[in-house]
């Protein structure tokens, strides 16, 4: 046993999108144990959504929880407080939420993509990938008014309709994307230098994502098929959109990159079948009950599943609101699937978790 | 090798970014930006104040019971959860502007939080008045009252000595 060293990397560093510590203890360069920290940009959200604000607008204040899974916030807080006033909100709406929950996916794993990309040290294909994610951005601009924070969602249903006009223009920009996606493949299949910090680093097998819970295209590049578009039906109907699981079974950081681009093709075909298939019916579901008894729900965001619990007592404001976000389940896989890593691979290695840090602390 | 041809020939082609202060950037027409108020259609309800996640809305009050809207485009959020709570047609609508930034001279955090307490107590103030006034309209008129059944009782107790 070689001499053991201490290397602390965050809250802030060159590598990091987000406020994350790690304390690594390395032998020579091969990381043998690893701490992590994930709470540092609490907010106080969940006991504001439960003194502050009354139910209808916690919707809007939980889509300021995170800005990349804005809308994926916003439609499980919708869900769950729909399942507290007991109402089924219009078909139309359904579909609406799951064409703004992909675009938003493919938006998500673009980045995540071009952030692994910069981490491995190949900054010209994060750069090729931050070109591309565009068009994604504009689209939900075009469907949501805004680039981020899309408040789309409200309890009851949507705020906005989908104009003929923009469906065009999505199923256009989606024809113009594909070849791109195809190129992007091609690299990040392929390309030999990203291979040497990808392939066969940072693995996690299947047994071990399975007891450390570890959830998202995390687990899926384990070969652990878990993904809850693929086991809920009551809310959104995934598979009648033509969802289909994604699964591969490497667990390294290639894996990774490979089940999120295949998940964009497939986050393609639902919004192409959603726009065919929309169904004609109102946005929104009227009422004036108030929240009562507890309600969860849960719903695939770009990172994995995500929990919402809440507890209504017939009063404006909730009981209690629950936020149980991917990440955090994700942080005892990513502690362990450090371990014998080289210590110069942690960048892309941590990249390729996709940790949202202000979905966790909240 | 085809990646090397291919940075070679990204050397002459155009950049892919918007040059944008010489070009307009991409921005759909119902983009959600300031909201916009008709003051001779508005009225009065407060819904869009209780509806307002932020805050971004307070009515204040003068001492004849006139309102006036306050609204502040830096504590806005732009998710028109207003002009969905306003019962009257075009009174409150969306714009496709985006909110300009704000100076230094406006004061826009502190000056607002301080216009916001100063509407709810100029409410509460004229809630307070309304109520004294109704308060002395009630003594008034039960005090005419009782001088009127005063007068009356009077009349009788007259009338009874006269014909006494």
């Amino acid at each position: 046993m070689g001499k053991q060293y201490e290397i602390p990397v965050g809250a802030q560093h060159i590598s990091l999108l987000e406020p994350l510590h790690f304390r690594f203890t390395t032998e020579n360069e091969k990381i043998v144990k690893t701490d992590a920290n994930v709470f540092y940009v609490h907010r106080g959200i969940e006991q504001a959504c439960c003194s502050k604000f009354k139910f209808r607008q916690v919707s809007f204040v939980v889509g300021r929880v995170c800005g990349l899974c804005s809308i994926s916030h916003t439609t499980a807080y919708s869900q769950v407080a729909e399942k507290l006033l007991k109402i089924e909100i219009p078909r139309r709406a359904k579909y609406l939420r799951m064409l703004v929950i992909e675009l938003d996916r493919i938006h998500s794993h673009l980045l995540c993509l071009s952030h692994v990309a910069e981490n491995s040290g190949f900054e010209a294909l994060f750069m090729k990938t931050m070109q591309y994610r565009e068009f994604s951005m504009e689209l939900l601009e075009a469907v949501c008014g805004n680039r981020i924070q899309y408040d789309f969602s409200i309890v009851g249903g949507v705020t906005r309709d989908l104009k003929p006009e923009v469906a065009d223009m999505i199923l256009k920009r989606l024809d113009h994307f594909m070849p791109q996606l195809e190129e992007l493949i091609g690299i990040y299949k392929n390309n030999w230098t990203l291979s040497l910090k990808n392939k066969g680093v940072g693995r996690i097998s299947k047994e071990d994502a399975m007891r450390l819970n570890v959830v998202g295209p995390f687990a899926r590049a384990a070969g652990l098929a878990v993904d809850v578009r693929n086991e809920t039906e009551d809310l959104l109907p995934w598979k009648e959109v033509g969802y289909e699981m994604i699964t591969d079974t490497a667990g390294d950081v290639h894996a990774r990159n490979m089940v999120r681009l295949r998940e964009i093709e497939v986050s393609i075909r639902i919004i192409r079948n959603v726009i065919a298939g929309l169904p004609e019916s109102d946005l929104v579901t009227e009422t004036k009950a108030f929240p009562e008894g507890e309600a969860t729900v849960r719903l695939e965001a770009p990172r994995g599943e995500l929990f919402y619990y809440a507890k209504g007592n017939k009063t404006q404001v909730l009981e209690r609101l629950k936020i149980k976000a991917p990440t955090f389940s994700n942080v005892a896989g990513m502690v362990h699937a450090f371990t014998n890593n080289e210590y110069a691979s942690a960048p892309a290695i941590i990249a390729s978790y996709d940790p949202c840090l202000s979905c966790t602390a909240r | 090798m085809n990646t090397f041809f291919s940075a070679i020939g990204n050397l002459f082609k155009e950049p892919v970014t918007t040059k944008y202060p010489f070009e307009p950037t991409y921005k759909p027409d119902d983009y959600r930006g300031l909201i916009g108020f008709e003051e001779s259609l508005c009225i009065w309800c407060r819904r869009c104040e209780l509806a307002c996640p932020p805050g971004a809305i307070v009515f204040s009050q003068d001492m004849e019971g006139k309102q006036t809207y306050h609204y502040n485009r830096a504590v806005c959020i732009y998710c028109g959860e207003c002009v969905r709570a306003c019962p009257k047609e075009g009174a409150l609508f969306q714009t496709a502007e985006p909110a300009p930034c704000a100076l230094k001279e406006e004061n826009i955090n502190n000056g607002w939080n301080q216009l916001f307490d100063e509407a709810l107590d100029s409410r509460e103030k004229f809630a307070a008045e309304k109520k004294r006034k109704a308060a002395e309209k009630a003594a008034a008129d039960k005090a005419a009252a009782a001088a009127k059944k005063a007068a009356e009782e009077q009349a009788g107790t007259n009338n009874e000595t006269s014909a006494g």
